[in-house]
């Protein structure tokens, strides 16, 4: 494994997942054959009977009136997510099309979007690290983000003011001029009472000339909003920084909140005069490598390719003609939404039960589906409840293009031959297309992106870009340059009854991901942790703790309105008092307590 | 044997390469994807670099192999089966610099002492080194601290000194010795005028570095002697955000994992590296772990490379000097910062 001191982003420095990055393909339980469910086990078969076993079954499903969907996936190229969408909205004429992790990211950036008249994402990490002043919104970015982190580090070794925001002090926060607490779901909260504080200034330092459309309307809707000195202090810092970095960890609430969230935060970029201003970053981080890349191939139930309204006639008319047949334009299921649901379910490139809000109990839904196809590198739990595994290349031997969180679409090319007989994943998806009765033109992954290109206005000058030497180009930065549009604000607080909340601590388990758990370095974290805490955990501050007259390693029981669970505690010197967290690995084992939220209310009692 | 310098004219260099391409397998820094320059085994002679900054991964892998294979277990009737794996390919790393020479003599000494490292041994006892003294300090580097450069007196088999038209070359051991006799008329005796030119070569080269030293001496003393505030090491740990870069990159750095891989009914017991920096690294079986905080294990890391109870065993701190460290740290916990924190007992960041 060897970074390259040239590259724009990393410049030779990786995180331990890079690093160690080139373990899971080599060690993994890699798929080397098609498999197919015959008298209740997975038998190797060929290519041509796999895509004939899922084409009939899927045919099948489909002409009884049943719902069929399609999952992509983060750890997959643009090129293999465009191709997830042209199977589900071309192929099998559904519009349940998506990929779990997308709700943790695009309504933020949805909701930046109402705001930003299409300028967001903005910004790079180099910009971050060049700034003079820095949001983050965590999360725990030295955890889950370390490049993100990196580029804050530097810009605070540099001088710049950190200011952190989040139910824990973290790394980062430790590291802050000044951190603020926010409960888990009150982030967007307290951004909004930062705009407060922003707009009830005369005449902030650095704010636009003029006030902004809807700026009135903004000021009425913040008003009520009480402010406090420290919320004060962080809207004139922001607003007298040149450059300004926001960054914005990953969410697992609803997403119409997240969606706010968004709106505030774009909001708050805006009144400081940050929200376009070159050297100024807003950034959403995409929780794992290609999220970004498959939110804009459109592997989305309510958006097209390109992030385009499903009704827009132009884009439908353009996709039409691309694969010669309409694409299904109806709003599909999320992908929370499609276990149990959908009778016929093709997963590329995902482990469900890794990334699914309900963890392992996803399993038995998946159960449930009359026609499971998963097409994967490794014999994943997904792969094993199959009734079709048609085996890809993994990463380091895949081709294709993947997205940054700034937007830099990169090449990624073979290092090694797949194993055995697996196929590139855009070949495979294709093939199955293909069999559905939808041919497909491709020869190379290039032509798939050559495609992306006349059907994503921000891809079209990205085939040719890509292919030189350089680290890959941007999306074509949108032409707009609309002023801001303000919004008033709708400033919700989540959680209103005390003494305490209980959360899950982010939105995805490293230790489930394959690249993750089929690494003997990267393993050994995730694995332990299991085994101390096979019934799960929950961490909690030592003052919550001595309030309870519980010490590390005792169990506490949590209850709520819907319902209650009994779990040994971890001492967590960094979170709030009256914030309790579990780690997303154990979300199962507090499903029943969160009742489908992701934030509640709980009492907390000794365990006699 | 610095009587017996050489010269060859850089117009015969691709014969030299020539010739020992046929008797080894020639690593040297080649110009790589994107810019870079890495060390690989080359195919022809024309892909050696000779004007490089220092590549960012040191040779160390074609020593010690990120995977190296030891053992193959098969089950043989009711019993097992063990075949040690040892790879004795002869192999020439030409052109690497001062501090990567040292570094290697560093792992050969520590592989051999004690219980002597049998398929380390077999790989590094079959490698030639062809350094490139440093005419030109490298921007990050501090080699002038660690005894490993610019310049070597010894530690390398040939040291090449680049004079303008020609290249200087001096045996360092019998091995590079008997190595430039071997290319007989491509080699001729060092005029004394090219002598004096190297030797000016290497007090430039030293002056270029400054009176800039990185104290280890004083970090020694302070952490041989349990003098490092406790603090001191909690605080630098937020600014470390546990990559392993430094270990990876790092020359001297051997720490190792073993694993067993599956492969057709039998197994390869692997070394591979390992970082002291993350968690699990000294994780026990009983699931405690000595050094849970990363704290703990930074300081571990640095009491290795700097205390005097190594510095006794190796003769040497355990670093050359490279500066890799610095270029590689996801923070900014790199060597010269950890050693001037420790020696002025405050963290700047």
């Amino acid at each position: 494994m060897a970074p390259s001191e040239n590259h724009p982003v990393s410049r030779g420095r990786l995180c331990a997942r890079g690093w160690n990055a080139h373990e899971a393909p080599a060690w993994g339980d890699r798929l080397t054959r098609p498999l197919v469910r015959r008298g209740g086990r997975l038998e190797p078969t060929s290519w041509e009977n796999a895509l004939e076993l899922a084409r009939a079954s899927l045919t099948t499903l489909i002409e009884a009136g049943k719902d069929v969907g399609v999952l992509g996936s983060a750890r997959a190229t643009n090129e293999e997510n465009y191709l997830a969408v042209r199977l589900a909205r071309g192929a099998l004429r559904t519009g349940s099309v998506d990929s779990f992790l997308r709700a943790t990211y695009q309504p933020l950036v949805d909701g930046i979007v109402a705001v930003a008249n299409g300028r967001a994402p903005a910004g790079t990490l180099a910009d971050v690290e060049a700034s003079d002043f820095i949001l983050v919104l965590e999360g725990d970015l030295a955890n889950t983000h370390p490049q993100a982190a990196h580029a804050v580090i530097k810009a605070v070794k540099a001088g710049a003011r950190l200011v952190t925001v989040g139910c824990a002090r973290t790394q980062l926060a430790r590291l802050a001029a000044l951190h603020l607490p926010a409960l888990p779901g009150e982030r967007g909260f307290l951004v909004a009472g930062l705009v407060a504080a922003a707009v009830a200034e005369p005449e902030p330092a650095g704010s636009p000339e003029r006030p902004l459309p809807g700026f009135e309307a903004l000021r009425g809707s913040v008003a009520a909003l009480p402010v406090s000195e420290q919320l004060r202090q962080v809207a004139r810092w922001l607003a007298q920084a040149t450059r300004a970095g926001i960054l914005v960890g990953p969410d697992g609430g609803p997403p119409e909140r997240l969606v706010r969230e968004g709106t505030a935060i774009a909001t708050l970029a805006a009144v400081t005069g940050h929200l376009g201003r070159p050297g100024s970053a807003l950034l959403p981080l995409p929780a794992r490598g290609n999220l970004r890349g498959a939110c804009e191939m459109g592997v989305m139930p309510h958006l097209l390719p390109g992030t385009i309204p499903l009704t827009e006639a132009t884009a439908g008319a353009r996709l039409a003609r691309v694969w010669g047949r309409a694409p299904a334009s109806a709003l599909g299921l999320t992908a929370a939404g499609m276990p149990g649901r959908v009778a016929g379910l093709v997963v590329h490139a995902e482990d469900v039960p890794a990334v699914a809000p309900t963890g392992q109990d996803v399993l038995e839904a998946l159960g449930q589906t009359e026609c499971l196809v998963v097409l994967d590198a490794f014999l994943t739990p997904t792969a094993r409840a199959a009734h079709v595994v048609l085996p890809v290349a993994s990463f380091a031997e895949g081709e294709g293009t993947i997205t940054s969180l700034e937007g830099r679409v990169q090449r990624v090319r073979p290092a090694a031959r797949p194993p055995g007989e697996a196929r590139h994943g855009w070949r495979a998806l294709s093939e199955l297309s293909a069999a559905l009765g939808l041919p497909f033109p491709y020869r190379s992954a290039n032509d798939v992106l050559r495609e992306i290109g006349e059907v994503v206005p921000a891809y079209a000058a990205v085939a040719d870009g890509t292919r030189d030497e350089a680290w890959g180009t941007f999306t074509s930065p949108p032409s707009d340059d609309r002023e801001p549009t303000l919004r008033p604000l709708a400033a919700d607080r989540v959680v209103a009854a005390l003494p305490a909340v209980l959360a899950l601590e982010g939105v995805f388990d490293w230790g489930s991901d394959p690249l993750v758990s089929l690494s003997p370095t990267l393993c050994r974290d995730h694995v332990s942790r299991r085994k101390l805490y096979p019934q799960g955990l929950v961490q909690m501050s030592r003052r919550d703790a001595d309030g309870l007259g519980v010490r590390h390693g005792w169990s506490v029981r949590l209850a709520s309105a819907h319902g209650e669970v009994a779990l040994p505690i971890v001492l967590c010197n960094e979170l709030e008092p009256g914030v309790l967290l579990v780690p997303y690995a154990f979300r199962e084992r507090v499903a029943g307590v969160l009742g489908g939220r992701s934030e509640v209310p709980v009492t907390a009692e000794k365990v006699q | 044997m610095a009587n017996e310098a050489r010269t060859i004219s850089k117009r015969d260099v691709a014969g030299w390469l020539a010739a020992l391409m046929r008797r080894a397998e020639v690593i040297a820094p080649v110009a790589a994807h994107g810019g870079d320059v890495a060390f690989a085994a080359i195919s022809s002679p024309e892909q050696v670099v000779f004007d490089f900054q220092n590549s960012l991964h040191p040779p160390k892998q074609f020593v010690l192999p990120q995977t190296d294979p030891l053992v193959v277990i098969r089950r043989n009737g009711n019993g097992i089966e063990l075949e040690p794996v040892r790879d004795a390919h002869p192999r020439v790393i030409f052109n690497l610099r001062s501090c990567d020479a040292r570094s290697l003599a560093f792992l050969y000494r520590m592989h051999a002492s004690d219980l002597p490292d049998g398929a380390y041994l077999a790989r590094a006892e079959n490698v030639t080194l062809v350094s490139l003294a440093c005419t030109v300090p490298c921007e990050l580097g501090f080699c002038t601290c660690c005894d490993a450069g610019p310049f070597l007196k010894e530690g390398t088999d040939v040291q090449l000194t680049d004079l303008g038209e020609h290249l200087l070359a001096e045996p360092g051991t019998d091995k590079g010795l008997a190595m430039l006799s071997e290319a007989g008329d491509l080699f001729r005796p060092a005029r004394p005028d090219e002598e004096r030119r190297r030797l000016e070569l290497e007090e430039a080269a030293k002056r270029a570095f400054g009176a800039e030293t990185c104290h280890f001496a004083s970090a020694m003393r302070r952490v041989s002697t349990g003098r490092v505030p406790e603090e001191l090491w909690g605080t630098m740990s937020d600014w470390c955000l546990e990559c392993g870069g430094c270990n990876f990159v790092c020359p001297t750095c051997y720490c190792f994992s073993v694993k067993d891989m599956k492969q057709d009914g039998s197994w390869v017991r692997c070394r591979t590296w390992d970082s002291c920096q993350y968690q699990a690294f000294t994780l026990e079986a009983s699931g405690h772990n000595p050094r849970e905080r990363r704290a703990d294990r930074i300081k571990r890391r640095f009491f290795h490379k700097v205390s005097a109870q190594y510095y006794l065993r190796d003769g040497t701190v355990g670093c050359v000097g490279c500066g890799r460290c610095v270029r590689v740290c996801l923070g900014t916990t790199d060597m010269p910062a950890v050693v001037e924190a420790i020696r002025k007992g405050a963290w700047n960041g």
